[in-house]
């Protein structure tokens, strides 16, 4: 009886596993069995989850390319001709699925999937409602919203004031241009990045429609001042959006937070001078102040931004600090917009150096950073600037890199050109101030080619701290690298390479001998097989052909190194400058080693020809090494002067 | 301060000839100096020891020679512009020489050799053999020779003591280094790759204090306290979207993974949501609770007499509607209806084939079925 009731308490608590041998023993064990709160999870929580799995390989080209080594590019501009033919392909499709929308009847899903479906067309004819306007609207269809509006004004139906509303900030965000559909992410990722650029000048279409809009408003309202205030700043119809601004103002209007911060972002075409500048940006934020205005990241953000173009004297730096600080007692905190304005406000590519960017380093490391602010991809890239050019300092790009992997922050590296001008720094950096086997073994061999080509630039310093270590080893693979990247139309690359190869004292083994002289024959192949019509095209000089010939012989290819020199003999005319005499020594003590003599005398009178002192020596050498005939001395002595074989 | 003048002026031709000529590195040297610190180290120990025996007349004549050879310089740059390509807009690590506006390289002319003649001159010594290792310098810092080796050994330990007698002199040991570094940093560094480089230190421009980003002092236009309580601004929502859709869309990047790419969809609402549920998106089915699909025999009550062949067919067609999917609610009731309509119209066959039970009567029952519906419409 007794044993059995313990085997049933212990048959009870068997679900807490271990337990089970203590529980054979004990009769009162209590267990407080909790059972958790159901997590709600978003739809793609799970997918998030097993992403987290994946690591980048940096063995495998980018998951958009096939995985198929002819489909594999290798070269930024395959990269980019790659990526955008299948964003081609993309856009095609869209287009058949338009046009023939009568053709795509079948329905997989139910209910329908919207974006399968092809947009609607709104035309001249087209029946419409307010409710298809609302529609346009919210998907941001700009010509669309435009076409509808038109349509409900002819036939004089009366549109809501809300709707005008959201057409006007419709119009004014995106300056009645179309916005790239959101499907197209290539496009978006390879387009290179003007903005910034066209931002400077004015582009806001003046007298469209949304300034008709904002007039047929009888007495517009706040938000319409705003929103007009906004697109002008934004499009740099600055002087009519500041007009705009003081109308309102004396309307007694309150304009939003966003007006006034785009006042303060433009603050640097309304007023020249810096400290009225300054002064300007004060009163704005006084403004603020007086008419309770809530003010925001974005205000922040433009106040750094305005102080970013004031030069370089040390109370704008105070006066940018000042700002974080009033800013962080409002509970605003900066983000990477913020820093990168700190960043370009401190480390002027003129001013004394800063070394800021490592206090902003603490503040940010080991952020999960999301983005606020759309200048927020510019952070990356300029801290990476600063920590090679400014401060020229490893330890620092190393701490960038590592926020910059960390979490999901590589989405804010922005786009594929900030990208590239990202890693052209790091690498740079990292190839100056580490070992070069270290810089190989641990950065390039794992960024290069998958994450990133070495630009014609880069590849030169690569090349240069190559020749400063005399680590020749690299050099296949660098040339290798070379060619698959395109750069071998670079004069300076081919030349450094072989300068390396020419200067190397490690040269000697027979194997690297055999790979050097491959690399010059394929380098006096892609010169001279290069395509007629081709523009810049490389043209040999004297000493690249001599360098090539040295190569050559080193390893003992008599046949090619004669092709060399008969290229520099019959095309004295093209050839630049002429061969190192090394060479044709070489050259000539190989004719010896053949027993072609011809061959070695019209080398001298290469040499003859090109002025080397020293030619008659050749001469010399060849008469004592090999017999001559008759006609050979003739042809020697006419060369080089009867005098030295006496 | 002589000093520093004559060492700026040397120092600037040959750091830009090599900065410019690419190839200009002398390769086959093992030992931890390059070519190019022996260069600018060569001429300024040689100037030096040379310059303490000379007069102050000639250290004069030295520096107004040396100052024309600068303003010689930067004129020579101006009109050399047009030749820069387009590589040469790649920013160099310009700033570190002090005096040097740009780097590229320039066509030795008349005017140089006449300085460095002049510079030689005034030196006095071995006026030649100065002269012509300036210019070798100066023309052609690629193909030096060996045969400068030895002397220039002797010139970079005199350049040793030196510095150990005039403290004024490290930084700019450091910057020559440092230029060096620029040309191949691997060669001067390997025999001190555990030295961390601090940039603060090699820098020659003047260096900012270190920063405190969390300063008291504030710009005292807001009140926090204040500020807090304010609304936030609810006006322009349109905008507000668009700008939130844009900022979304700026870190939306080609997807990097299968995940990525049905995160991607899944968002785009081109797949199904996890946890998978195959009512997704019915949202208009979702309103309508099951048993209003199943339990259909609530709308026989009234009119379906309650036994008898009529009543055994209804419920038969209940339970065929019931498994149905594919129809509403709605149309399941339309359905029955459709039925009870037939049947109110057969009345008179139905009721002789015996189909009613007796006292029946479909009318009452259709009628008070169809008050009943409207009244709770």
């Amino acid at each position: 009886m007794n044993i059995s009731s313990v085997y049933l308490k212990s048959f009870i608590t068997r679900s807490c596993g271990q337990r089970i041998s203590a529980c054979l023993f004990t009769t009162d064990v209590k267990e407080n069995i909790e059972i958790p709160k159901r997590i709600h999870r978003g739809p793609t929580d799970i997918l998030r989850a097993l992403e987290s799995t994946v690591k980048r390989d940096y063995t495998a080209a980018h998951y958009k390319y096939h995985d198929d080594p002819y489909l594999i590019p290798m070269s930024n501009l395959g990269k980019r001709t790659f990526a955008m033919a299948q964003e081609a392909g993309r856009k095609a499709a869209y287009w058949v699925r338009q046009e023939n929308a009568d053709l795509f009847q079948h329905q997989e899903a139910d209910p329908m999937i919207k974006s399968f479906a092809p947009k609607i067309m709104y035309n001249e004819s087209s029946e419409v409602t307010i409710q298809d306007l609302n529609e346009v609207i919210e998907k941001s269809y700009v010509f669309d919203a435009v076409t509808i509006y038109k349509l409900l004004k002819s036939k004089n139906v009366d549109v809501p004031a809300v709707a005008m509303q959201q057409l006007l900030e419709l119009l004014c965000f995106y300056n009645h241009e179309e916005p790239l559909l959101e499907d197209f992410i290539e496009e978006r990722w390879f387009k290179q990045s003007f903005k910034g650029k066209e931002r400077q000048r004015k582009t806001w279409k003046d007298g469209d429609l949304a300034e008709e809009i904002f007039i047929s408003f009888d007495n517009p309202n706040e938000e319409a001042y705003s929103a007009i205030i906004q697109g002008m700043a934004k499009y740099g119809q600055v002087d009519r959006s500041w007009q705009l601004f003081e109308e309102a103002l004396s309307k007694n209007l309150l304009l939003s937070v966003d007006a006034y911060n785009s006042i303060i972002g433009v603050a640097n075409f309304l007023k020249e001078a810096y400290d009225l500048r300054w002064t300007f940006v004060l009163d704005m934020l006084s403004m603020m102040a007086q008419a309770k205005v809530k003010p925001n990241l974005r205000t922040l953000n433009n106040v750094l931004k305005t102080l970013s173009t004031m030069g370089t004297s040390k109370i704008v730096k105070e006066n940018a600090l000042k700002t974080l600080a009033e800013f962080r007692a409002m509970n605003i905190e900066p983000s990477l917009a913020s820093w990168y304005y700190i960043l370009i406000t401190f480390c002027k590519e003129r001013g004394p150096v800063s070394p800021i960017l490592k206090n902003i380093m603490n503040e940010l490391e080991g952020k999960d950073l999301q983005i606020k602010d759309e200048k927020d991809t510019f952070f990356f890239v300029t801290a990476m600037d600063i920590c090679h050019h400014h401060l020229h300092d490893l330890e620092l790009a190393n701490r960038v890199n590592n926020l910059l992997n960390l979490h999901n922050n590589y989405d804010l590296i922005g786009d594929s050109y900030k990208e590239s001008i990202y890693y052209r720094h790091y690498i740079t950096l990292l190839c100056k101030t580490e070992t070069l086997e270290e810089f190989m073994q641990n950065t390039y061999l794992k960024l290069v080619p998958h994450i990133y080509v070495p630009e014609p630039s880069v590849m030169l310093e690569i090349l240069k701290c190559v020749e400063a270590n005399d680590a020749v080893e690299y050099i296949p693979r660098l040339w290798s690298d070379v060619i698959i990247f395109d750069h071998v139309n670079r004069e300076n690359l081919i030349n450094l390479v072989l300068n390396i190869l020419v200067s190397s004292e490690n040269a000697e083994s027979a194997t690297l001998a055999e790979r050097f002289s491959t690399i010059a024959w394929d380098i006096w192949n892609k010169i001279e097989n290069q395509n007629e019509n081709k523009i810049n095209k490389i043209s040999f000089t004297g000493e690249m052909l001599g360098k090539i010939m040295t190569l050559l012989l080193k390893n003992d290819d008599f046949e090619k190194a004669c092709i060399v020199m008969d290229k520099l003999q019959n095309d004295q005319t093209t050839v630049l400058g002429v061969s190192s005499f090394e060479a044709l020594e070489l050259f000539v003590n190989h004719c010896v080693k053949e027993k072609l003599p011809s061959k070695a005398i019209s080398c001298i009178q290469y040499a003859v020809d090109s002025g080397f002192e020293d030619a008659a020596n050749l001469a010399v050498t060849l008469n004592t090494s090999l017999t001559l005939d008759e006609t050979h001395l003739s042809k020697l002595s006419v060369i080089v002067g009867p005098d030295v074989f006496k | 301060m002589l000093n520093i003048n004559l060492l700026r002026a040397l120092r600037l031709k040959p750091t830009k000839l090599i900065k410019a000529a690419p190839l200009c590195t002398k390769k086959g040297k093992t030992s931890s100096e390059s070519s190019s610190s022996s260069s600018s180290d060569d001429e300024r120990a040689l100037n030096k020891t040379n310059l303490k025996k000379r007069s102050e007349e000639a250290r004069e004549k030295l520096n107004l020679l040396l100052t024309k050879m600068v303003q010689e310089d930067s004129s020579k740059e101006k009109s050399s512009l047009k030749f820069a390509k387009a590589k040469d807009h790649r920013k160099r690590d310009v700033r570190k020489e002090a005096g040097t506006e740009s780097v590229k390289s320039e066509p030795i002319d008349k005017g140089v050799v006449k300085a460095v003649q002049d510079v030689a001159e005034s030196l006095g010594g071995d006026v030649k053999q100065t002269e012509s290792e300036l210019l070798q310098k100066l023309l052609n810092p690629v193909k030096e020779e060996a045969s400068s080796t030895l002397s220039l050994n002797d010139l970079f330990k005199g350049m040793q003591i030196d510095r150990e007698v005039k403290k004024v002199d490290t930084s700019r040991a450091e910057q020559v280094r440092q230029a060096l570094q620029n040309v191949q940093p691997k060669a001067a560094q390997s025999h001190r790759v555990t030295k961390k480089r601090k940039p603060h230190q090699l820098e020659s421009v003047p260096i900012d204090e270190q920063v405190n980003l969390h300063i008291e002092q504030r710009l005292e236009i807001f009140n926090p306290e204040e500020v807090c309580t304010w609304p936030d601004s609810s006006m322009n929502s349109t905008w507000h979207a668009l700008h939130q859709r844009e900022l979304q869309l700026s870190v939306t990047h080609p997807p990097s993974n299968y995940f990525q790419q049905m995160i991607l969809w899944t968002n785009q609402g081109k797949i199904w949501k996890f946890p998978i549920d195959n009512e997704q998106d019915l949202d208009e089915e979702k309103k309508v609770y099951f048993t209003e699909h199943i339990f259909l025999d609530k709308h026989l009550e009234g009119w379906c007499p309650s036994k008898g062949p009529l009543r055994h067919f209804m419920e038969l067609v209940c339970v065929g509607l019931s498994k149905n999917p594919y129809l509403t609610v709605q149309m399941k009731k339309e359905h029955i209806e459709w039925f009870r309509d037939y049947f109110k119209e057969k009345k008179q066959l139905l009721s002789e084939v015996g189909a009613f039970p007796a006292g029946f009567d479909i009318d009452q029952g259709v009628q008070k079925v169809v008050e009943s519906n409207e009244k709770s419409n």
